[in-house]
C-alpha cells in the first residue's frame, strides 16, 4: 500500500480512539462527580455508582474496535 | 454456594414470665431474625421493656457523657473485663466519677472558651496597637467617620490625594497593611470606595476600653494563668482516665447490650400473659433453638415453624465455603441478592483473581501484591472489610505471579529472556538462566491476547445468561426464554468473531477446532467483511426471539451485547499497557544504572527506577487492574442476571469486644 495511505489510515485510527476517549472522558467526568456525591451520602451506593460510572466506557471501546479494524484493514 | 442459607419462618411463643429468659437465650444463640411487630389490635400490643431497661439506660447515658467529657471514645482497654466485675464495681465508680469528672470537665470547657475569647481579642487588637489610640475612641462620633481594617495594598497615597482632610494611620505588616482612617462624615462613601479598591476588610473591634497594647499584655498574662489551671485540670482528668477508662468502656459495652436486650419487647407482640415473636431463622437451626428453649425456659416457651407464604421475603444469609467468603465483600458493595436469586460469590472467586492476574501478569509485582494482601489480612484485625480486601488482593497477587511465571515469563517488567526480535534487551539472563520461556509476549502477541480476552468474555457472559435463566425460570418464564435468545445472539457474535479471526491466532484456531467444531464452515462476504452463515442464523434466531419474550425494546440492546463482549478486550489492553509502561521505564533507566560507570548516576537511576516502578506500575497498575476486573463482573456479568435488593440477615445477637459474659 502507498505509504501516504497507510499514514492516513493510522491518523484515522488515532482520531477514532482519541475522540472516542474524549467523549468517554466528558461523560464519565459528570457521572463520576455525581457518583462520588452519592457515595459520600450513602456508602452503600458505591457499587451502583460504579456501574453508572463505567457505562460511558462503551464509547471508547467502540472507538478502539474501529481503530483496530482500520489498523488491520 | 450459589444459594443463600435456607430460612424458615418461625414464631417463638411463651408465657410472659419466661420473656427475659427467652430473650437471653435468643441473643446467646444469635439465630433469629426478628420481624418488628407493628399492627396492634385488641389482644396484641407492643411489649413493655423489661424492668431493667430504665435503670440501665440512665447509667448508660451517664457513661456516655463521661466518655465525651474524658474524650476516651477511641480508648481500647488492654484486657476484657468480666461482666460480674463490671456490675460489682460500676455503681461505686459512677458515684466517684459523678463527683469528680463532670465538674472538672465543665471547668475545662469554660477555661478553654475563655482562652479562645482572649486570643481572639488579641488577634483583633494587634494590628492597631501601634496607633496608640484607646479602643473606645474608634467609634461613637457624629460628624466624623472612622474605619479600621486590613488592606491588601497600601491605600495611603490614594487616600491622601483624594481626601486631603482625612487622618490616615497605617501599620505595614507581612503581606498586608492595617489602617485606621478618620475623616468628615460626608467623605465616607469616597473613603469606602478607595479602601475597597485596595482589598479592605473591616476589623471587628472588641468591646473593651483602654490602650490596645495594655489590653493585649493583660490578656496574655490571663491566658498564661488560665493555661496553668488547664494543665492542672487536665492532669486530674488524666488520673481519672488512667483509673477508670477501662471500666467505663467495658461497662458502656455491657450496658448497651443490657439495654438492647431489655428493649427487645418493644419489637414483639404481647398480651397480658403471653408473648409472640415472629421471625426467620436458618432451617438448620430450628432444632437447636427448640432444645435451648426447652432446657432454659422449662417448657414455658417454644418455637413453631410456619410454611412460607407467597410474598414472603426471607432475609438473606450468604453461605459460601471459607476461601470464597471474603469475596462476599464485592457483593455487599452492590446489594444483597434476593432470597430466590443466585448468589454469584463463587463466580467472583473464580474470575476476579483470574482477570486480575492476567492483567498484572508479572512474577515480581504479583509476589509483592500477595505479600501486601497477606499483611492486610494479618494486621488489620480491627476492620473486617479491609481484611477481606486483603484476602482478595492475596488471591489476585498469587494468580498474577502464576501468570508472570508460567505465561509471560517476566518479573518487575523485565523478561526472563530477551525477546527473539531484540536479543540485546535487558533480561534476567544476566542474573540467572531461568528455564521458562514465555508462552505469550506482551509486546508482540497482542492479537493472541485479544482473542483470549474475547474467549474469556464469551464464557463469562454465557454464564451470566445461564444464571439469569435460572433466576427467572420459576419467576417469569418469558423472561427466562429471553435469556436463551440472548445466549443465541451471543453465540452468533462469538462464532462470527472467531470466524473472522480464523487461524490468525492460536486461540481462535483452537476454539474453532474444538468448542465450535460443530459449526459448519460456511461463509460469504458482505461489504468486504467475511460473514459466517451459521453465526448469522444464530443472531437472527435470537433477534426474532427477543420481541416475543422481552419486548421489541430489547432489540436496541443487541449492539450493547456486542460492546459487552468487546469490553473484555480491556484484559489484553491493560496487560499490554502495563507491560509497555514497565518496559519504557526500564529502557530509560537501565542504561543509567549499568552503563553510566558512575556510582552517583547509577544510584539516582536505581532510586528513579524504584519510584516509577512502585508508583506507576505497582500501585496504579494494581488499582486499575482491580477496578477493571471488578467492573467486568459488575457491569458485563451482573447486569445479565443480578437484581439485588434482598434483606440482610441480622439476627438478635451482640458482640462483646471489651467484656466477657459471666453467669
Amino acid at each position: 500500500m502507498d505509504p501516504t495511505q497507510v499514514g492516513l489510515a493510522m491518523i484515522g485510527a488515532g482520531i477514532a480512539i482519541g475522540v472516542a476517549g474524549l467523549g468517554t472522558g466528558v461523560a464519565q467526568g459528570q457521572v463520576g462527580a455525581a457518583a462520588v456525591g452519592a457515595t459520600a451520602e450513602n456508602p452503600k451506593m458505591f457499587g451502583k455508582g460504579m456501574i453508572m460510572m463505567v457505562l460511558p466506557e462503551t464509547i471508547v471501546i467502540l472507538g478502539f474496535v474501529v481503530a483496530f479494524l482500520i489498523m488491520n484493514a | 454456594m450459589l444459594r443463600p442459607e435456607e430460612m424458615t419462618r418461625a414464631v417463638v411463643v411463651g408465657s410472659i414470665e419466661s420473656l427475659d429468659v427467652t430473650i437471653e437465650c435468643l441473643y446467646e444463640l444469635g439465630v433469629l431474625h426478628l420481624i418488628d411487630f407493628t399492627e396492634q389490635d385488641e389482644e396484641f400490643k407492643i411489649g413493655e421493656p423489661l424492668p431493667s431497661a430504665s435503670e440501665a439506660s440512665q447509667k448508660l447515658l451517664k457513661l456516655r457523657a463521661m466518655i465525651r467529657a474524658l474524650s476516651i471514645d477511641s480508648h481500647k482497654p488492654a484486657e476484657r473485663m468480666a461482666t460480674s466485675d463490671i456490675r460489682r464495681t460500676l455503681d461505686q465508680a459512677l458515684v466517684t466519677l459523678d463527683l469528680n469528672t463532670s465538674k472538672k470537665a465543665e471547668a475545662k470547657q469554660r477555661i478553654q472558651s475563655l482562652i479562645r475569647d482572649k486570643e481572639s481579642e488579641i488577634k483583633a487588637l494587634e494590628p492597631i496597637a501601634p496607633f496608640g489610640i484607646p479602643v473606645e475612641d474608634y467609634e461613637g462620633y457624629e460628624t466624623i467617620f472612622s474605619m479600621v481594617g486590613i488592606c491588601r495594598a497600601d491605600p495611603e497615597a490614594a487616600l491622601r490625594a483624594r481626601l486631603p482632610g482625612a487622618e490616615v494611620l497605617r501599620n505595614p505588616r507581612k503581606g498586608d497593611v492595617a489602617v485606621a482612617v478618620f475623616g468628615m462624615a460626608a467623605d465616607r462613601p469616597e473613603a469606602t470606595r478607595i479602601l475597597a479598591e485596595h482589598g479592605f476588610q473591616e476589623l471587628k473591634l472588641p468591646k473593651a476600653a483602654g490602650d490596645p497594647s495594655a489590653i493585649i499584655s493583660k490578656n496574655r498574662a490571663d491566658i498564661a494563668a488560665l493555661e496553668k489551671d488547664l494543665v492542672r485540670i487536665e492532669g486530674d482528668l488524666e488520673a481519672i482516665r488512667k483509673k477508670f477508662a477501662d471500666l467505663i468502656i467495658a461497662s458502656e459495652e455491657d450496658l448497651s447490650i443490657e439495654v438492647m436486650k431489655a428493649e427487645t419487647p418493644l419489637r414483639i407482640a404481647a398480651t397480658t400473659n403471653s408473648f409472640v415473636m415472629d421471625g426467620w431463622l436458618p432451617t438448620s437451626k430450628v432444632d437447636e433453638l427448640q432444645k435451648s428453649l426447652n432446657s432454659l425456659c422449662c417448657g414455658l416457651a417454644f418455637v413453631e415453624t410456619l410454611p412460607k407464604e407467597a410474598g414472603d421475603e426471607p432475609p438473606v444469609l450468604l453461605r459460601n465455603p471459607k476461601p470464597v467468603k471474603p469475596f462476599e465483600f464485592f457483593i455487599d458493595l452492590v446489594s444483597t441478592p434476593k432470597y430466590e436469586e443466585v448468589d454469584p460469590t463463587i463466580v467472583l472467586f473464580l474470575t476476579f483473581p483470574l482477570f486480575f492476574g492476567f492483567m498484572i501478569g508479572d512474577l515480581g509485582f504479583g509476589l509483592g501484591l500477595a505479600a501486601l494482601g497477606a499483611v492486610m489480612r494479618l494486621k488489620l484485625k480491627g476492620s473486617p472489610d479491609l481484611q477481606k480486601l486483603g484476602t482478595i488482593v492475596l488471591a489476585g497477587g498469587i494468580m498474577a505471579s502464576l501468570f508472570g511465571l508460567l505465561v509471560f515469563a517476566e518479573a518487575f517488567g523485565v523478561p526472563f529472556h530477551p525477546p527473539e526480535a531484540h536479543p540485546d534487551e535487558h533480561s534476567w539472563e544476566s542474573v540467572a538462566d531461568i528455564p521458562i520461556h514465555p508462552v505469550l509476549d506482551k509486546m508482540t502477541d497482542i492479537k493472541e491476547m485479544l482473542a483470549l480476552s474475547l474467549l474469556a468474555g464469551w464464557v463469562h457472559l454465557t454464564l451470566g445468561f445461564v444464571l439469569g435463566f435460572v433466576n427467572q425460570i420459576h419467576h417469569n418464564r418469558k423472561h427466562a426464554f429471553a435469556k436463551v435468545a440472548w445466549l443465541l445472539i451471543l453465540l452468533g457474535l462469538f462464532i462470527e468473531i472467531m470466524y473472522i479471526a480464523g487461524s490468525a491466532t492460536w486461540t481462535s484456531e483452537f476454539v474453532n477446532g474444538t468448542v465450535l467444531a460443530w459449526v459448519p464452515d460456511a461463509g460469504t462476504a458482505v461489504a468486504g467483511i467475511q460473514v459466517s452463515i451459521p453465526a448469522l442464523a444464530f443472531i437472527l434466531a435470537g433477534v426474532v426471539g427477543l420481541p416475543l419474550t422481552e419486548g421489541a425494546m430489547a432489540l436496541s440492546e443487541v449492539v450493547g451485547l456486542f460492546t459487552n463482549l468487546v469490553s473484555y478486550t480491556r484484559l489484553a489492553a491493560l496487560a499490554v499497557g502495563k507491560g509497555a509502561m514497565a518496559l519504557a521505564f526500564n529502557t530509560m533507566l537501565f542504561p543509567l544504572i549499568f552503563e553510566s560507570h558512575n556510582i552517583g548516576i547509577a544510584i539516582v537511576g536505581v532510586v528513579a527506577l524504584f519510584v516509577t516502578q512502585m508508583f506507576f506500575v505497582f500501585f496504579l497498575g494494581a488499582l486499575s487492574a482491580g477496578i477493571q476486573a471488578i467492573r467486568l463482573n459488575y457491569v458485563e456479568f451482573f447486569l445479565k442476571f443480578f437484581e439485588g435488593g434482598g434483606k440482610e440477615f441480622s439476627p438478635l445477637r451482640y458482640l462483646r469486644k471489651h467484656s466477657v459474659a459471666t453467669k
